[in-house]
């Protein structure tokens, strides 16, 4: 194969990666919050729950737009082929993103704010359970034909691996997004998110070690990957630094610090994140089509590339800053009139 | 009731709802982004506090139609990959480029720097705040452009061909820059804008009839008026020289548009049909009525036409648009609208000049701002129109001469696909209805003149006690 045939599916493999590990990392924590605003028991509380993502839930739900976009323009079969797989959860992640979105703006002037709550928890649930059933796909395969067009069912996504992956998944998403209302609230609602966050440590933890076990005995295809030096190793690894990260979320939880959980969760984020990306690479509609099968002509991955490639650290500053201009807590006293 | 069991025609019907709907909030908010700039500009200039207050007014409707028109327009990226998969593989390699563009350069930057938008006026200075406000109003016009881009090549694809059907790009900046893409994007660019100038102006119309804020709101009326007076008549020039290229890019379009059947030759002179009823199993018009020559001069603004218009009947009927009445009247209301508009815009310069629209006699204007509050909603009608015709007209094909519609849809069970269908209308439906309900309890509670101006941007002798300089944390709701 042409080293550039082969370099520039590559390149894009890793742009889409990031992009869907922003994604999943910032919309993870509004997702998680979400799901948790049903538990929330005043609706004072409620309020500061959605005030703490009132300046950043949109600019997260762009990057995965931006996956999208990206992903449509650099594997064009792997867009159709994988959406028309995914078409009922897709569509339940799209009512449930549209939910949660429309929730802010109009539970904001609402006097009855009880069907926005409901909109914004419910919402929250279905765009996570969507795409939790998406990544349970990702490890069940989806049927093709050699062209790479999708020749399976409407209901392929659906078995008891993926209802534990997109549970899991669920669980990630509210650990997350209770380390994030640790970092950002303070009192009584602060109390409340350690135990969500301890909570959901272990409920993440169960449905990961589930998932790690179950791989390699349900699916052939990555079992054969996994016993394979190097790649052994590496699965090896995977398990023993997750262990560690999960011993050091619990400990700065116990501790009560505010800040580290989140960061620790971040990084079990990240480990799962490529943990994942090694046994899909280098499959982009598992477990058939290769990236490179799948990929847009080279021509349009340069051009790709240089449009969107530099503008990546610049959305990357802006988005920063967008944090750091709205960092620190959010009380709850100076909330309503 | 066929349709029920075709996939194709329900994942049209799919997108064409989602996308009707859709169009209806970033139609408003791209044009008021510019808006917004203007008044923070004007405050930041002038430093009187009213224009803060119009920019903390406006930014509230413009918030609640900005995170409906987010939310809205998620189907429609996806709906590419769900419902339109050859099409996607067949043109990915340069249309899914045009959306990745759009979703790093427009979305995100509109994303990225709303928050400080909204939120941030406290928290950092005048100079940062206003410049987000532009980053936000330039993102969500570069989502214009790219959206255009995108659509215009779908009209007249170029910078490349179909090999197997797949199209391969030999040339990057011919494609974006393809025949429709300027006219396009312009005519779009002015139709948002125009649009949000009429519902402003509308707005503060209905303000000033009901004796509210009457001197608060002849600013924005009048800065409004002061833009359409250069929008208005522009955005017609602007679809004159759409419509030609119709003429010599897409016959079939055309003929539709004119609802004409029969061939008119070259070097005769063309009616223009003012009312018709379009016949398409006879293929022909049961009835019209037709205003002599004109269409020659609308085309060419000659007597006679120097290359022919061809009728409809020149293709098969599969080579051609369906439901020709849509398309013939979606034009008429959109052209319409767009006549009607300059109208207004220039009866009210009329009184403006004549003195008539101070602050304290403008109210007297009832019949004027009558007529503002009912053209309040005719730029979305117009839009709406337009685009129906633009990719109605544009059918049997999704790129034009070279993708068929019916060849671009996946193979999905019927029922699926009702079944999401059936989903959008009620859920798009609410948001229609919540929008409009919502949008009218802001507007009923008004503008608050109270609201204090964020204490960097006061002089500094006014600073009094240290702890004025605390940052209000309050969300900008709370403070309003």
């Amino acid at each position: 194969m042409d080293p550039l045939e082969q370099f520039l599916p590559q390149v894009w493999f890793i742009i889409l990666g990031l992009f869907l590990f922003l994604y999943i990392l910032l919309d993870g924590f509004d997702l998680g919050i979400g799901i948790l605003s049903l538990t929330a028991s005043t609706e004072e509380r409620r309020s500061i729950l959605m005030t703490s993502l009132g300046n950043v839930w949109d600019a997260n739900e762009t990057w995965l737009v931006l996956m999208g976009g990206a992903l449509f323009g650099a594997f064009p079969l792997a867009y159709g082929t994988v959406l028309n797989a995914l078409y009922i959860p897709a569509v339940m992640m799209i009512v449930g993103l549209i939910l949660r979105a429309v929730a802010f703006e109009f539970r904001e002037n609402a006097d009855r704010k009880f069907f926005w709550n409901l909109a914004f928890g419910v919402g929250s649930f279905l765009a996570a359970l969507g795409q939790g059933f998406a990544l349970g796909t990702v490890f069940e395969g989806i049927a093709v034909d050699e062209a790479g067009h999708f020749i399976g069912g409407m209901w392929d996504w659906l078995s008891w691996r993926s209802i534990l992956v997109a549970l899991t998944l669920i669980q990630g998403y509210v650990l997350i997004g209770s380390t994030y209302l640790v970092m950002k609230t303070t009192g009584e609602l602060q109390q409340t998110h350690y135990k969500t966050a301890k909570l959901a440590t272990w409920t993440t933890l169960i449905g990961a070690v589930l998932i790690t076990i179950g791989t390699p005995i349900f699916y052939e295809q990555v079992r054969s990957r996994l016993f394979e030096p190097p790649l052994l190793y590496v699965f090896a690894a995977i398990p023993i630094l997750g262990g560690i990260l999960v011993w050091c979320l619990w400990q700065s939880l116990q501790q009560g610090k505010e800040r580290s959980p989140f960061v620790w969760t971040m990084l079990i984020f990240l480990l799962s994140f490529l943990g994942l990306g090694l046994i899909i690479f280098p499959y982009i509609i598992p477990p058939q089509i290769t990236i490179y099968q799948a990929a847009a002509s080279p021509s349009a991955l340069v051009f790709m590339i240089v449009f969107i490639g530099f503008l990546i650290p610049i959305m990357l500053f802006y988005n920063i800053y967008n944090y750091v201009v709205f960092r620190g807590k959010i009380s709850s006293e100076h909330y309503g009139e | 009731m066929d349709f029920l069991t075709d996939t194709v025609v329900l994942s049209r019907m799919q997108f064409a709802l989602t996308a009707i709907f859709h169009m209806l909030w970033p139609v408003l908010t791209t044009g008021m982004a510019i808006y917004l700039v203007i008044v923070e500009g004007l405050w930041l200039k002038t430093r009187n506090p009213d224009y803060y207050r119009h920019a903390r007014f406006w930014s509230k409707l413009y918030v609640l139609n900005f995170g409906i028109g987010v939310a809205s327009g998620l189907p429609m990226e996806f709906q590419f990959g769900t419902n339109w998969a050859p099409f996607s593989e067949a043109v990915g390699d340069f249309l899914g480029s045009i959306l990745g563009f759009e979703a790093s350069m427009a979305f995100m930057l509109e994303a990225g720097f709303l928050g400080i938008m909204l939120f941030g006026w406290e928290r950092v200075p005048p100079l940062i705040h206003y410049l987000a406000t532009i980053m936000v109003a330039f993102g969500a016009n570069l989502s214009t452009f790219w959206i255009l881009v995108a659509n215009s090549w779908l009209q007249t694809p170029a910078g490349g061909a179909f090999v197997d059907g797949k199209f391969v790009v030999s040339d990057y900046f011919q494609a974006i820059l393809n025949p429709f893409m300027l006219n396009s994007v312009l005519h779009m660019f002015f139709a948002t804008l125009e649009t949000s100038l009429f519902v402003i102006g509308g707005i503060s119309a209905w303000y000033i009839v009901n004796r509210r804020h009457e001197k608060f709101f002849a600013k924005s009326f009048k800065i409004v008026l002061a833009a359409a007076i250069a929008v208005a008549p522009l955005q017609i020039f602007i679809g004159h020289l759409s419509a030609e290229q119709v003429y010599h890019y897409q016959p079939t379009k055309l003929a539709a548009i004119e609802a004409q059947w029969e061939t008119i030759p070259a070097g005769e002179s063309a009616d223009w049909s003012l009312v018709a009823r379009p016949n398409e199993k006879a293929e022909k018009n049961d009835w019209e009525i037709k205003v002599p020559h004109a269409l020659s001069y609308i085309l060419e603004l000659k007597p006679t036409l120097s290359e022919p218009v061809r009728g409809l009947k020149e293709w098969q009927p599969e080579n051609r648009p369906r439901m020709v009445g849509l398309i013939y009247y979606s034009f008429r209301i959109m052209s319409g609208i767009g006549f009607f508009l300059v109208g207004l815009m220039l009866v009210t310069v009329f009184q403006w000049v004549r003195g008539q629209l101070a602050a304290d006699t403008i109210a007297r204007q009832k019949w004027l701002l009558f007529g503002w509050i009912g053209a309040a909603p005719l730029g979305y009608i117009a839009v709406e129109t337009g685009w129906i015709v633009r990719c109605v007209g544009r059918q049997p094909w999704t790129v034009y001469g070279e993708v068929r519609t019916v060849d671009a849809a996946s193979h999905l069970p019927a029922g699926e696909v009702l079944a999401s269908l059936s989903g959008f209308v009620v859920l798009y439906s609410l948001l229609f209805v919540a929008t409009l309900y919502f949008g009218s309890r802001i507007l009923r509670k008004g503008p608050n003149l109270e609201l204090p101006i964020p204490q960097e941007a006061v002089e500094p002798t006014l600073d009094t006690t240290p702890a004025q300089h605390e940052p209000d944390r309050r969300p900008a709701e709370a403070q309003q």
